[in-house]
């Protein structure tokens, strides 16, 4: 039956229409769909022993289509008897031309008539030439003169030998123009054999071909330099760069492989103009805070994850080996609508590798590295400690404690106590894959091991990943596969994460006095020798190998503690496991048409595990009374289910793709955990819940998360004319469990159009602009993370219980607030108008400008407590507004041997606050030492610094007397000469807090990344940097209210009546004047830095030595993490995120020798 | 689209929602136990901080800035809107209207709730909107009079009422509660409020009035005869040392008491981990705490010959030196620590300290009583009977049953029990007697509106704070 494949074709038609409805673009697809419509029209036909020329020429006429065939299959003597109602005129034809052994296509606008003698692919188009029978005299103009009609045929194919569909063939002569189809075939039917067809594809050259006697021409086309053919994932999909139009940024396995990341979010870093990555800790295993165009709420400001199409909760993406990841892509404008309700703070698509038909390959990615701190701060030595202490104590009028200051010498050098020297990182990393043409194979195994630089003895992280991935084409129609990823994690508690604000190991090496030995061989020299002789605390102190106790403070205690002494007692991890699967099946009926299922989970089990044992650090901070050791368990399961239907065709040069889906997420997750006090153990080695203790010590609790669901169904229309005009068309309704009463659905649509501007005939050849796209989109995205269960309505809280009798529990319950049945997501409106470019043949430039506003950001009015609520109910209150620039240039040239690839990317963000709720004061951000540090206030960015300004020190009490108010009395009349003196900027003639104002930005508005990479044979050279300015970095290390606490080495300078000329201001801890309890500007540095995050050396060994072992690639490489930092700040890292430097665990830099094998 | 909104109909778990719950006799239960539930997590702040507005204590405590809210009530000029614990007695009381708001409104439509049972929980229910009441028209005076749950629409636009108004609901409140209520309850109840319990608020909340008659006409129900068992069952206990004992939860002088505990998790008594002194080295019978509440000498004093002294406070000098162990003296230290709800070393577990608070109790009933006969020219004879039947139970002599005396003797039977601040200000005599903290006359008889309730409200700020 060799005629099956072509009937199967037009069965293919028949079955798209019953499952896509494609009025709605009806009148852009003219001709397309007329053909298609054409052949779906029901017609009612009656001949009898009628020619079937003439009934041809009768249908034609009709229904104003064109019959192309040849005399010599359709002559007279062939005759129709057909009796139909109310058919489909496909089936009519097919009823009709079936007993003459005939057939039909549809090719471009017209359908043809085949013989099925031969094979019907290639026959009918090889060498004759085809005509109507009758002249098309009655035919409209639209319909070309079938009389000496040409047809040729071929097959356009990129360098690789892929076909490339949509390539736009036209013949320059007539003008004439069609796409090829997706096997990159394409069928022109010409008036004669003469002229030039023009073969043209965005990002690949355009080829002229002169047509001569051959009627097959296969093309091959040449990539253009540049990224517009890479593929774009842009959510249930994929597209190629030079088709989209909104603003998506990727950064793709190559770009990563050259960094030696922990964590995949640290790939974006500088990489994608738009997208703020700030670390928030340098310790192992901590994530970084990541903003894509600014903060985009008050609330949840994060990006949706996004794993190879399933949507992962938030932050879980620690779990991802980055040497899985084939590519990452950021949806940054509204492009992102088609995540909904969870689109705002843009969406962050992964794509992870899967195998590739050939023979298994084997890859070995390894490194060693050392880590080192970067910088240290300068701390004063206990000579110029006990001076400070003197000089502090004298200006309150105390007498100075310490009788002989330069006799105290150097002291301790607390930071040399806590910074490790040469601290080990490893990362290996081994994958096999491979596959045939039916079925693909990916897997891998890594393993990370980090210790931390400060303490490294107890601060470290551990991973280890699993991943399995396969593919397999069982028949032509049918793929199914699947990948499952495990990892196990474990993670040093509390140390990594420099506990909270103020206390730590760090901070208590920049506090504690530089007297305290770290270990005490005497005693009874110490000041308080008195605590390590008292009987009740000696069993509980932290002694040295050599059985000598460590050092207890005499001057800075409570959150401050020998940090050899604190590591004894932090003991315990914290551990988590993942299985992130999912399987999927997808159906491909007929050419273009994709049918996809797809199911995952994700489950992540995590838990604690610590003990406290009876210790004794200082007087603040000890446990004398008992023993604790902490279990704790939890689960989390996300199931999502996503279908999808998605048919890409094309007529002429329309090119459509269409997207429909449904998608449903059930979320849910339960914990337990207990404490177990008392058990018979010191350590936490020998603690166990084995231990037979009193019940009444045994103590448990559990938790279910409460249930949060979703259901969605979204929609796309991609469209394209000739690869000019770009149209993308999204809608996505999203039903959340967490909306309101009165919301259970909310539509997020967006649009997207481009214009490539560079394909227009009137656009000037060989300029200097090789491609120029402009493209806008406007899109309305969803916030509902901040959205807490059950918010929109009251439940009923237990816990409001009562003691009756002898220890008898009643269980009370109660209303927990009020409702909000109103509630909402947050809505952002998105809109953003760019351009790409290719100029001198060479650079790739994009650009972009966008608005974003955030209204109904979530918030909680307060209520007045005489309501008696026991929590103010989320209401959409507040609006925020960011706006911004982005520009990225990229270049690519090779010059001789050597090949040169550099970037750089630029981006600006302001972030104003527009709207607040009244009923709610905004206001103290609170910094380590309680100090109001930021404010939220509308008309300012989101956490600006607030606070006083100081102009300068008083030098004298002339100064002070000369500082006066409008009626003649002094400004500041407890002032004293060394005091700073602060602007009154209400102008009311004393200082109070209302003489403070904004004083800096605490997020950079302005971040940059460059990034160069060079081979000359063997060698390779890459470079990549990173920074940011515009934004004030407010350093908290010293807390007030320990005022022992060591200072900083410019306090030395601090203001004496011999140094009366000095502006930082003299010491006191009483302070009546606020030089150190007023936050001002004096607390305030710029955050700008510039920092070299990678330089690499890498050396791949020649060809000819490694093919006898078989082996592919072997490459060495020497790299620095964190190379050099370029920066005017004073402290350990002006990369911090929030803007408030409390000691924030600083980044290493790393030393790294690493290898590559492929076999 | 109908089957995917029920998928999205999510139920919360380990909570109900209000839209249908009530609905059993279980529920309504647990809304009435609700109401009980301000006074145990709260009433420690009001004896910390209301002891030391008197002249019997001062709020000590690690340092002047030490719980600054607390602070400021023994340094009245530092009492202002938004210094913390009165802020605290606002909305933790209003949170106690507001409990009792939902389940009265509630109770009545409740299905298949026998009839004893809701005039039961009614009874209790109304018990506590009058007594958080009387305590916020006490501290507060001049406050908004909420009868119903409010509602957004509602929430901002309530007004202050008089305080006369307040009084009224408050005797209504309790009139109507105590039909409901049982005589006594069995011992697994203990803690339940009573007949008993409601008349002797409505006997005190009659005093604070001045009705002097119909306070002693409520009094001498719960009292019966001086020194014998009245109809409730309540009895002077012949030891005044067991008033407090813990191993005397719940005695028969005990009228209303809130139920505390050591073995049940936060239940523990945050009063006793406040009174203990820090840091003491050696934990003996007394333990260490944070040093709030030490006594004045002016206590010191008065007690030293008074055979209750040692029951009211511990020379904590003295016993350091006699256990050879040390404390740290700590803020406004004179020495001498609370006895009452002491932090007996023994008695502390994991969950802390199990102390009940006793809030009514039957040697205070008699001395209304006492003092409502005496002001409303009452029964002279019964009210000396009461006064002697205090004093006897710790073997002092009769004295005559003058006002004077009778307020003397209610400061020295009920010291540091939170009632003395309450009474030094309704029977005039602050301003003298605290004039040493700073207490202003026509000022700090009451407290400031807490600024949290004047933003966006409707209320208006008591006169005299800003």
């Amino acid at each position: 039956m060799k005629y099956k494949p072509l009937l199967l074709k037009i069965m293919r038609i028949t079955f798209l229409q019953s499952i896509l409805v494609f009025s709605i673009m009806g009148s852009v697809y003219a001709n397309g769909v007329k053909a298609q419509a054409v052949l779906d029209t029901k017609i009612s036909i009656k001949e009898t022993d009628s020619q079937l020329r003439l009934v041809l020429q009768k249908l034609g006429k009709e229904y104003q289509i064109e019959f192309v065939y040849s005399p010599d299959i359709i002559n007279e003597k062939l005759v129709v008897n057909v009796d139909m109602r109310r058919k489909k005129l496909s089936d009519v034809l097919r009823k009709i031309l079936q007993p003459l052994n005939l057939s039909f296509d549809m090719v471009g606008d017209v359908i043809v008539i085949r013989n099925f003698n031969g094979d019907p692919e290639n026959v009918p188009f090889s060498s004759t030439t085809w005509s109507s029978s009758e002249a098309q005299a009655n035919q409209s103009e639209r319909i070309i003169p079938v009389e000496a009609q040409v047809v040729i045929t071929g097959k356009v194919t990129d360098e690789k030998g892929e076909a490339i569909p949509g390539v736009t063939v036209r013949h320059k002569e007539t003008g004439k123009a069609q796409a090829t189809d997706v096997n990159g075939e394409y069928t022109m039917v010409l008036p004669e054999a003469a002229g030039t067809l023009s073969f043209s594809f965005l990002g690949y050259q355009t080829k002229d071909v002169v047509i001569g006697s051959d009627r097959s021409i296969n093309i091959t086309l040449v990539a253009v330099n540049g990224n517009l053919n890479e593929v774009v994932v842009v959510g249930y999909g994929t597209q190629k760069r030079s088709e989209i139009a909104g603003a998506i940024s990727s950064v793709k396995a190559s770009d990563m492989k050259d960094q030696q990341i922990t964590r995949i979010d640290d790939a974006l870093q500088g990489r994608v103009p738009g997208v703020s990555v700030v670390q928030s800790s340098g310790a192992p295993g901590s994530g970084p805070s990541i903003h894509i165009r600014g903060v985009t709420s008050i609330n949840n400001s994060d990006p949706l994850y996004v794993i190879d199409g399933v949507v992962v909760d938030n932050g879980g993406i620690d779990n991802i080996n980055p040497s899985d990841i084939a590519s990452i892509d950021v949806l940054k404008d509204a492009a992102a609508a088609i995540y909904g309700s969870r689109s705002s703070a843009g969406v962050i698509l992964i794509t992870t590798k899967k195998g590739k038909p050939g023979a298994p390959v084997l890859t070995y990615d390894g490194n060693y590295g050392l880590q080192n701190p970067i910088h240290k701060v300068q701390l004063t030595n206990a000579a110029q400690y006990t001076t400070l202490r003197n000089e502090a104590v004298t200006n309150d009028g105390g007498t100075a404690p310490f009788a002989n200051p330069s006799g105290y010498g150097t002291g301790t050098n607390w930071q040399n106590v806590i910074f490790g020297k040469n601290v080990p990182i490893q990362n290996h990393n081994i994958t096999v894959s491979g596959g045939s043409d039916k079925s693909t194979y990916y897997t891998s195994f890594g393993y990370l091991d980090q210790q931390g630089i400060i303490l490294p003895s107890i601060a470290n992280y551990k991973r280890a990943n699993f991943t399995i991935n396969t593919s397999s084409k069982i028949v032509n129609w049918l793929t199914i596969g699947e990948n499952l990823s495990m990892d196990y994690g474990k993670s040093q508690l509390s140390l990594n994460a420099n506990g909270s604000n103020n206390s730590g190991p760090l901070t208590s090496a920049l506090m504690l006095d530089p007297l305290t030995p770290v270990v005490v061989t005497d005693i009874n020299a110490q000041p308080n020798a008195a605590v390590y002789n008292n009987p009740n605390y000696a069993p509980y102190l932290a002694y040295d190998p050599q059985g000598h106790p460590y050092g207890i403070s005499n001057y800075v205690q409570n959150a401050a503690s020998n940090p050899l002494a604190y590591v004894q007692n932090q003991q315990g991890y914290s551990w988590q496991t993942n299985i992130f699967g999912n399987v999927f099946v997808e159906l491909r009926p007929i050419a273009g048409l994709t049918i996809r299922s797809q199911i995952s989970t994700k489950v992540a089990y995590y838990g604690t595990r610590s003990f406290t044992p009876l210790y004794f650090l200082s007087l603040g901070d000890n446990n004398l009374t008992i023993n604790h050791q902490y279990e704790e368990s939890d689960r989390n399961i996300t199931i999502n289910w996503d279908n999808t239907v998605n048919y890409a065709r094309s007529f002429g040069l329309h090119k459509f793709t269409l997207l429909a889906g449904t998608n449903i997420q059930n979320e849910g997750g339960h914990g337990l955990n207990g404490n177990f006090y008392g058990e018979p153990v010191t350590s936490f080695s020998q603690a166990s819940p084995n231990f037979s203790i009193a019940d009444i010590n045994k103590i448990a609790n559990g938790n279910d998360a409460q249930p949060y669901r979703l259901a969605s169904v979204f929609g796309r229309l991609i469209y394209d004319y000739d690869q000019k005009y770009l149209l993308n068309v999204t809608v996505r309704r999203d039903g959340s469990s967490k909306f309101g009463t009165n919301n259970i659905y909310g539509v997020f649509p967006s649009a997207e159009a481009g214009y490539v501007i560079s394909r227009e005939k009137f656009f000037p050849r060989d300029n200097f602009v090789d491609f120029l796209k402009i493209r806008g989109s406007y899109g309305v995205l969803g916030n509902e993370r901040p959205l807490g269960t059950f918010a929109y309505t009251t439940t009923i809280g237990g816990g409001r219980n009562a003691i009756f009798g002898d220890n008898g529990v009643a269980l009370g319950s109660n209303p927990n607030g009020l409702a909000n049945p109103d509630l909402r997501w947050e809505q952002v409106k998105m809109s953003d108008i760019g351009f790409d470019a290719i100029i001198f043949k060479d650079f790739n430039i994009s650009f972009d400008a966008y608005h974003k506003v955030n209204s109904g950001m979530l918030d909680n009015p307060q209520l007045p407590s005489y309501v008696g609520a026991t929590a103010d109910p989320s209401v959409n209150v507040g609006d925020m507004l960011n706006k911004g620039l982005e520009l990225s240039v990229n270049y690519n040239q090779k010059i001789g041997q050597v090949h040169l690839n550099a970037g750089g990317n630029i981006a600006y963000n302001q972030n104003k606050i527009t709207s607040l709720t009244r009923y709610k004061t905004y206001g103290a951000i609170g910094g380590g030492s309680n100090l109001e540090i930021q404010r939220t206030t509308v008309g300012q960015p989101y956490q600006e610094f607030y606070g006083y300004q100081e102009l300068g020190v008083f030098r004298s009490q002339g100064e002070i007397n000369a500082y006066k108010n409008s009626s003649g009395g002094l400004i500041q009349p407890n002032a004293k000469p060394g005091d700073f003196k602060w602007a009154d900027l209400n102008s009311d003639g004393t200082i109070n807090t209302d003489d403070r104002k904004f004083l800096g930005q605490s997020t950079a508005p302005y971040s940059y990344g460059i990034n160069l990479s060079a081979t000359y044979k063997q060698f390779d050279l890459k470079v990549f940097g990173q920074g940011v300015w515009g934004n004030m970095i407010a350093q908290d290390y010293r807390r007030l209210d320990y005022p022992g606490s060591n200072y900083q080495i410019a306090a030395v300078n601090s203001w004496t009546p011999t140094n009366s000329n000095s502006n930082y201001p003299r010491l006191t801890d009483n302070d009546p004047n606020g030089n150190f309890k007023n936050f001002s500007n004096f607390y305030l540095q710029s955050g700008a830095y510039f920092r070299i995050k990678t330089f690499q050396l890498g050396y791949t060994l020649p060809e000819e030595l490694i093919k006898r072992a078989n082996m592919k690639k072997v490459r060495i490489y020497l790299s620095v993490n964190n190379l050099a930092t370029i920066t005017k700040y004073n402290g350990y890292d002006p990369e911090i995120s929030g803007g408030i430097d409390y000691a924030v665990y600083p980044q290493a830099r790393t030393f790294i020798l690493g290898l590559n094998v492929s076999l | 689209m109908v089957s995917c909104k029920k998928y999205l109909e999510t139920t919360p778990k380990g909570q109900f929602l209000l839209s249908n719950y009530y609905s059993t006799k279980a529920q309504a239960f647990a809304g009435v136990v609700a109401c009980y539930n301000v006074l145990p997590y709260n009433y420690y702040a009001y004896l910390v901080a209301l002891n030391g507005a008197s002249d019997d204590s001062y709020t000590g405590g690690g340092n002047s800035g030490d719980q600054s809210g607390m602070q400021a009530f023994n340094n009245y000029p530092l009492i202002n809107s938004g210094s913390g614990t009165a802020d605290v007695f606002w909305y933790s009381l209003y949170n106690g209207v507001a409990n009792t708001n939902v389940i009265i409104h509630a109770l009545p439509s409740v299905p298949a709730l026998p009839t004893d049972s809701l005039n039961r929980y009614m009874g209790e229910s109304k018990f506590f909107r009058a007594y958080y009441y009387f305590d916020l028209v006490r501290l507060f005076k001049n406050i908004p009079l909420i009868l119903e749950p409010l509602t957004t629409g509602n929430a901002y636009t309530q007004l202050q009422v008089a305080p006369s108004a307040i009084y009224a609901q408050i005797e209504d409140d309790l009139k109507a509660a105590i039909p409901g209520l049982p005589p006594t309850v069995p011992a697994g109840e203990n803690g339940r409020v009573t007949q008993g319990t409601a008349r002797a608020l409505l006997g005190k909340v009659y005093l604070y009035e001045q009705k002097w008659t119909l306070a002693a006409e409520q009094l001498t129900q719960v009292n019966g005869t001086p020194g014998g068992v009245s109809q409730y069952g309540y009895k002077l206990l012949p030891n005044y040392a067991d008033i407090f004992a813990l191993n005397n939860k719940f005695s028969s002088e005990s009228i209303y008491e809130v139920g505390q505990s050591n073995v049940v998790a936060n239940f523990s008594n945050n009063y006793t981990q406040y009174i203990g002194p820090r840091g003491s080295t050696v934990p003996f019978w007394y333990t260490g705490g944070y040093g709030f509440n030490p006594i004045t000498p002016d206590l010191v004093n008065l007690m030293k010959s008074d055979p209750r002294y040692p029951y009211t406070m511990i020379n904590m000098d003295s016993l350091a030196k006699a256990t050879k162990t040390s404390y740290q003296p700590s803020f406004q230290n004179t020495g001498y620590f609370t006895r009452k709800y002491a932090p007996i070393t023994t008695e502390h577990t994991t969950f802390g300290w199990g102390n009940n608070f006793i809030i009514i109790r039957l040697a205070d009933t008699y001395l209304m009583e006492a003092e409502a006969l005496v002001q409303g020219g009452g029964d002279k004879q019964r009210a000396q009977a009461l006064l002697d039947a205090v004093r006897a139970r710790v073997k002092l002599p009769s004295i005559p049953a003058s006002l004077t005396n009778i307020y003397t003797e209610r400061r020295l039977e009920l010291a540091q029990e939170g009632n003395r601040w309450f009474d030094l200000v309704r029977t005039g005599q602050a301003a003298t007697a605290l004039a040493g903290k700073g207490f202003k006359a026509g000022l700090n008889e009451i407290l400031p509106i807490p600024q949290h309730d004047l933003n966006n409200t409707k209320l208006k700020q008591n006169p005299g704070y800003r």
